[in-house]
């Protein structure tokens, strides 16, 4: 009795054994990913789909697009025990990283020269954006880029003009000729209702070496605008008698209704794809500046990164996944289908830049950069590109605008300090060419 | 009287009732306190405090302080004012003629009640993007309209003057609005006695004398409701807007609830989310909206002791 017992049990050990087995053969690790980018969700399926079929460390990636409230999202998921382990770029680095939801990446990376090679992870640290100090939260994998102008080849033409001129006021005078030469048919510039200032103008202002934050003292100035808004109210008269969403304004550019237009590039998949304009050539161009001289960096911006969360069970398996978007494979595919344009200079030279359509016209400039993250406040009242744009349009003077804006930023940010929300940014050797290249120092006062 | 009251409490109690009624009532109080009486006490926790949805960080009276001074909200405050005015001014009368003709019982009576309907079932925010639409300057459907009419002659710049705009905001909250009002004075008017209109018939009045003598006298309650209802509806009045104009040009449409969302949900370049100071501007408006819901009643009763 006691004989057949043991058998029994051994039978049943076995049994559990080997029931077992194929089970945990079968257990993936899953790695949830969750991204606000929709754009580009084609791609990322299929390359989802590959990686987990043949991947042999049994992972298995799961995305899910958040169209709305993505940060909310994602704080109330942490909160509540049930957020992701990989979360895309769209998120405030500095209140999530207060809050400890991120995992740095530092030490990861710095144990893996391919990631370092295909990345570049430390020419691409830009502080307050993805780095906070020496830790690296994440690395972009392609960048925007900043505003370009785009125009109307054939109404150029029919006023005389063969290119968009380098300074400002040429470039007024053009749209001035064109509004009217087109009487009432056509008009020389058209803007969007949807951030207008932040279009055109204000990167027209960045190009001639004015900004809203002196990095170097560590306050807001916005006395720098003043002839950018004398200059933008000339403009405004001579545009499109209307200021609708940018989708509205691009059909009615798509249309011949205006002959220039400002916006990143994003606008290249527009104008073949989703609004393709057949009806003439359109240009690419720089912005304009003042002078026509460059004094400051084209603001960038930061493509595509992916964030380890702090509350994720597999950061082993995460950082896999991270590797698996970062590597040469995705990358190259990614920017080969024209959603974004090369960060790294290894990258640049592995795409087929014949793939990449009008993105290449697109291609970063010399003199663009990521400018370093200002401090977030607590602002009541219009944020200065609302500010500025009233004071284009009239609905507020020119220099109670800026007076507005100086009052009311600094009042804030000195009030933040004092309450400990948030520190002073210096930059003291901030060089306005060259924004990402300054040491970040952060006061208490 | 008193005791008569009191008695068949105290039997209840005794019977199980207290027991009874307390369980009938507790998903009900359970509810209240959860999803209306928590929330408020939230809003309460957080008005001294700078809370971005991560970090709460205490800072005494400041956001009272920062109020005061907040010109763009006091702004609001007076633009609020001047919608829900504009609004009343024309949907309730538009809600009554309506109601008064389809309650005509002519043929297609049915029909057009659905059609003035249908806007209140549309997704405010579908409806303020149809409208940019129709309003749009260069290439809008009502300034071709107008133009090809002739009663303009060049375009109106619906959502970028700031002379007009506010006309605009309130054309498109009559539209979205006076159909739902319309069927409460519909549903009001049904309830008046058929006998009523026919005496005044046999008495030889007329339709106008008829609707001031005997509708409206008779809709009087539905009317006060209507009212209230309308009033609180303008004052909180703002996706539509936001969709619209996203209280522009300059402010022009700012209203007050559309500046606190703007502060709560961080929707300006640069800033955090308010959660903090935006409750405070929540309770100073809602205590706006009670004043003013209060003061109307008020004016209505004195009303009702005069009429």
């Amino acid at each position: 009795m006691k004989k057949l017992s043991f058998i029994l049990a051994l039978m049943m050990a076995a049994l559990c054994i080997f029931s077992a087995v194929p089970a945990m053969a079968d257990e993936k690790t899953v790695i949830t990913y969750w991204t606000n980018d929709r754009h580009d969700m084609e791609y990322l399926n299929k390359m989802i789909e590959k990686f987990n079929a043949e991947n042999t460390d049994n992972i298995e990636i799961q995305m899910t697009v958040i169209t709305d409230e993505y940060e909310n999202q994602i704080l109330l998921a942490y909160q509540g025990g049930t957020a992701p382990d990989i979360v895309g770029q769209s998120v405030n680095l500095k209140n999530f990283t207060d809050y400890g939801m991120l995992v740095s990446l530092s030490d990861y990376i710095a144990a893996d020269e391919e990631y370092q090679k295909v990345n570049e992870p430390y020419t691409h640290a830009f502080e307050g954006l993805n780095a906070i100090g020496d830790d690296i939260y994440w690395v972009s994998i392609g960048m925007r880029s900043g505003v370009r102008i785009e125009y109307n080849k054939a109404l150029l033409e029919k006023s005389g003009y063969t290119a968009i001129p380098a300074t400002l006021d040429e470039y007024i005078e053009m749209a001035k000729t064109m509004t009217a030469a087109g009487n009432g048919e056509y008009y020389g510039i058209g803007f969007t209702s949807s951030s207008p200032f932040e279009r055109q103008l204000e990167m027209m202002a960045q190009v001639s070496g004015i900004y809203y934050y002196d990095y170097v003292n560590g306050k807001f100035d916005f006395s720098g605008y003043k002839p950018i808004l004398e200059k933008g109210r000339e403009l405004v008269a001579a545009a499109y008698p209307d200021q609708q969403g940018v989708d509205n304004m691009r059909a009615l550019f798509q249309t011949g209704n205006f002959a220039l237009w400002g916006n990143a590039s994003q606008e290249a998949g527009v104008f073949t794809q989703q609004l393709p304009i057949t009806e003439f050539e359109w240009g690419v161009a720089p912005v304009p500046s003042l002078t026509g001289e460059i004094k400051g960096a084209l603001q960038t911006t930061l493509s595509k990164g992916f964030l380890m969360m702090s509350s994720c069970e597999n950061k082993d398996a995460a950082w896999k996944v991270i590797k698996f978007f970062q590597s040469e494979e995705f990358i190259k595919g990614y920017l080969e289908n024209g959603y974004c344009l090369p960060i790294t200079s290894y990258m640049d030279q592995r795409i087929d830049k014949t793939k990449i359509g009008r993105l290449a016209d697109f291609s970063l400039l010399e003199y663009e950069s990521v400018y370093p993250a200002v401090p977030t406040i607590n602002l009541i009242g219009d944020d200065y590109r609302t500010t500025l744009w009233n004071a284009i349009m009239g609905y507020v003077e020119i220099d109670a605008a800026i007076e507005d804006l100086n009052t009311r930023y600094n009042q804030a940010y000195d009030e933040d300090i004092l309450s400990g929300s948030v520190k002073r940014l210096v930059i003291a050797d901030f060089d306005p060419l060259h924004p990402a290249a300054g040491t970040a120092t952060y006061l208490d006062k | 009287m008193i005791k008569a009251k009191r008695a068949p409490k105290k039997r209840g109690m005794k019977e199980g009732g207290g027991i009874a009624a307390t369980l009938m009532l507790a998903p009900s109080v359970i509810f209240l306190a959860v999803c209306s009486f928590y929330p408020f006490m939230w809003i309460f926790r957080y008005i001294c405090y700078n809370y971005n949805g991560f970090r709460a960080t205490y800072t005494g009276v400041r956001n009272f302080t920062r109020m005061l001074s907040d010109t763009t909200f006091w702004n609001s405050v007076g633009t609020t004012f001047e919608y829900a005015a504009l609004k009343l001014v024309f949907i309730i009368p538009l809600a009554l003629l309506m109601a008064v003709l389809l309650n005509q019982k002519l043929r297609g009576s049915s029909f057009f009640r659905g059609v003035y309907f249908m806007p209140t079932v549309i997704a405010t925010s579908i409806s303020g993007m149809i409208f940019t639409f129709i309003f749009a300057t260069g290439n809008g459907i009502l300034n071709g309209l107008l133009q090809n009419l002739g009663l303009i002659g060049k375009p109106i710049g619906w959502l970028t003057d700031q002379k007009v705009v506010m006309y605009a905001v309130t054309i498109l909250s009559v539209w979205a609005g006076f159909g739902n009002y319309m069927l409460y004075f519909v549903t009001g008017m049904t309830s008046i006695p058929e006998d009523v209109y026919e005496s005044a018939k046999i008495d030889g009045a007329n339709g106008v004398q008829t609707f001031f003598k005997i509708t409206l006298p008779m809709l009087s309650p539905v009317l006060k409701v209507v009212l209230m209802l309308a009033i609180t509806g303008a004052f909180k009045d703002y996706e539509a807007i936001m969709v619209l104009t996203n209280g522009g040009p300059g402010n022009r449409s700012m209203v007050m609830f559309l500046y606190i969302y703007k502060l709560i949900f961080a929707t300006q370049a640069g800033t955090q989310a308010q959660i903090g100071y935006g409750a405070l501007l929540s309770l100073v408006a809602a205590v706006i909206v009670g004043a003013v819901t209060i003061i109307y009643q008020l004016v209505s009763k004195k009303l009702d002791d005069v009429v």
